[in-house]
């Protein structure tokens, strides 16, 4: 029988990943999700390696910029990237109602 | 006669004593993609601008050898004015308000962009199928892939329609398309060229890398895109050089090695026998050749899972439907606005990498999983370092078969990571790799070797592959004689 993660286990990593999914999708991913973790299982197999760590193949030494002003981004051209704007704000749905 | 079949130095000599302007080559270039439409290699066109761009150039002096010369640049790499969606919903409607680095860059030499070539949504992928738009198709033969994620590059180069191209490769997206479709990808050493710009995928993996017909012209690109860059603190400041500088010099003496793990049963026999077959040309012209063992090459895709999915799963979180980009209608509340948004606008591939890279950076999986991979990245990153202390370059196969159908199943997620698994060791120790083509399969399908070099080495890749460039002389013209 193909191996499956449960439906808890698919919408768990969903939320985590802040995606909403379908019901075909659930299906789908407790198979493929599986296929794809029991691949990166196989680093529990790998021996011998010591325990120091590569973040970034090339390290460039820290460089610090002059801390002074210049022209950026346009903030009326970022701000009508937006979805909604309204003005200089960006249109969000309400974060904190008063209604609790 | 067409001009764009001409050499970037005899195009620049054209332009320079004004017997051809930058328009014609513009047009031109526009003509064959109309031509070729149906291999799909592009998303969005820059028509308008671009004409006008050639238009402008004609008072201006031919400072430099790129100058007027059109290129094509992957949908990834962000350009003020000009649509970006790197093939997703999520971004089919973004317009950036400035350029990446390497944009600037391009524009500084007065190069012409022709348009943003198709690819995987994200980068995520390696047949260009999970593009948004279709998937682009190879020149060879229409029912194949071109290879991905930089498969629109590797399309538009491999049907002569613009001479360069520029592609992104974070686990062999310039190469493998490159071996498909017989073109020359190389993927720089990380740090050499500015990521500011190039919408992340994998921030530890990722470099943009010149996608040409041939080894000299790659090298040419490359010369004007590297360089430090206050933007992007992982570029490296490094004494400005020439990377055409050893075309031509022979090879005889040079050491090279094949690791047995690309020479193993996982390649198909056709390949490795025109592998071995150009080793020994390599022989026979006096460079040595040896087959040594590297550990940890057959452990590179579980590394690269690990760290891309969960570098990706950071990444993408920026995706939320406020600031740009795709957004859900009528959200009834913030949250239903961050969820629906990432349902609607991600495709397949990419949720699903999202969400195992978020379970792989949760809690305590993070050391587990990440902190693991990034302790074997560094001992794979030693083990390298080693072999280059005795041969100058390391050689093997791009690809473990050739391009497949575009029919071909895409149900079993480990497949795509599969198909780069010779390449993807040289983005875990951030290593520069190239392809150049070395012969065909039965079908007449590309066959290309991967040239792999020590970090910042990147003059010595070229000069061995230009050196197998011009013995092997292949007929690399998808309309060429012999090739309908």
């Amino acid at each position: 029988m193909e191996e499956k993660l449960t439906r808890e286990e698919v919408l768990h990593v969903a939320e985590l990943a802040r995606i909403k999914i379908t019901e075909e999708e659930i299906e789908r991913y407790q198979v493929q999700l599986k296929q794809l973790l029991n691949d990166v299982e196989k680093i529990n197999d790998v021996k011998g390696y010591d325990d120091e760590i590569l973040i970034a193949s090339w390290y460039a030494p820290t460089t610090l910029r002059e801390d002074t002003s210049k022209e950026m981004l346009n903030p009326k051209e970022v701000v009508e990237n937006a979805p909604r704007h309204s003005g200089n704000y960006i249109e969000v749905p309400v974060v904190i109602s008063e209604e609790a | 006669m067409r001009y764009l079949d001409k050499s970037i130095e005899e195009l620049h000599e054209l332009l320079k004593s004004k017997t051809i302007k930058p328009i014609d080559l513009v047009e031109e270039a526009f003509a064959r993609i109309e031509e070729n439409k149906d291999l799909n290699a592009y998303i969005t066109l820059n028509k308008e601008e671009a004409l006008k761009q050639a238009k402008e150039l004609e008072d201006k002096e031919v400072d430099n050898v790129l100058f007027g010369i059109p290129i094509a640049v992957k949908d990834n790499i962000i350009t003020k004015g000009l649509r970006t969606t790197c093939a997703s919903h999520m971004l089919d409607n973004f317009t950036p308000i400035y350029d990446a680095t390497i944009v600037e860059k391009l524009k500084e030499k007065n190069m012409i962009i022709i348009g943003k070539t198709n690819m995987d949504e994200f980068a995520m992928g390696s047949s260009s199928r999970t593009s948004y738009f279709g998937a682009p198709k190879n020149p060879w033969n229409n029912e194949k892939i071109s290879g991905g994620s930089s498969g629109g590059s590797a399309t538009t180069i491999a049907s002569r329609d613009v001479p360069l191209a520029l592609g992104s490769d974070t686990g062999g997206s310039i190469r493998q398309p490159a071996s498909y479709c017989g073109i020359v990808g190389m993927k720089p050493t990380y740090g050499r060229i500015s990521r500011y710009g190039l919408v992340a995928f994998a921030s530890s993996l990722d470099q943009i890398g010149p996608m040409t017909r041939n080894v000299y012209e790659n090298a040419l690109l490359l010369n004007a895109i590297v360089g430090k860059d206050e933007k992007d603190l992982t570029s490296a400041n490094k004494p400005v050089e020439d990377f055409t500088r050893l075309i031509g010099q022979d090879i005889k003496g040079m050491k090279i090695a094949v690791p047995n793990y690309f020479m193993s049963d996982i390649v198909e026999d056709n390949i490795r026998i025109q592998i071995e077959e150009t080793i020994k040309m390599l022989k026979d012209k006096g460079a040595v050749v040896d087959y040594v063992d590297v550990k940890y090459l057959e452990n590179a895709v579980t590394l690269y899972q690990i760290i891309a999915m969960g570098e990706a799963s950071s990444n993408l979180a920026r995706f939320d439907g406020i600031r740009y980009g795709h957004s859900k209608e009528n959200p009834e509340n913030i949250e239903d606005l961050y969820y629906g948004t990432r349902q609607e606008g991600f495709g397949n591939e990419v949720k699903r990498r999202i969400m195992v890279g978020s379970y792989l950076l949760s809690g305590e999986n993070a050391k587990t999983y990440y902190n693991k991979a990034l302790s074997i990245r560094d001992d794979m990153k030693k083990e390298f370092t080693k072999v280059f202390e005795n041969y100058d370059l390391i050689i093997g196969p791009t690809t473990t078969t050739t391009a497949y159908n575009l029919t071909d199943s895409m149900d079993d997620p480990r497949k795509t990571f599969m198909d780069d698994v010779l390449v993807i060791p040289v983005n875990m120790a951030g290593l520069p790799g190239l392809n150049v083509p070395v012969g065909f399969d039965k079908e007449h399908m590309p066959i290309g070797l991967h040239i792999i070099g020590n970090s910042f080495e990147e003059a010595k890749i070229y000069q061995l592959a230009n050196f197998i460039e011009k013995e092997l002389n292949l007929n690399l013209e998808v309309r060429g004689e012999n090739n309908d």
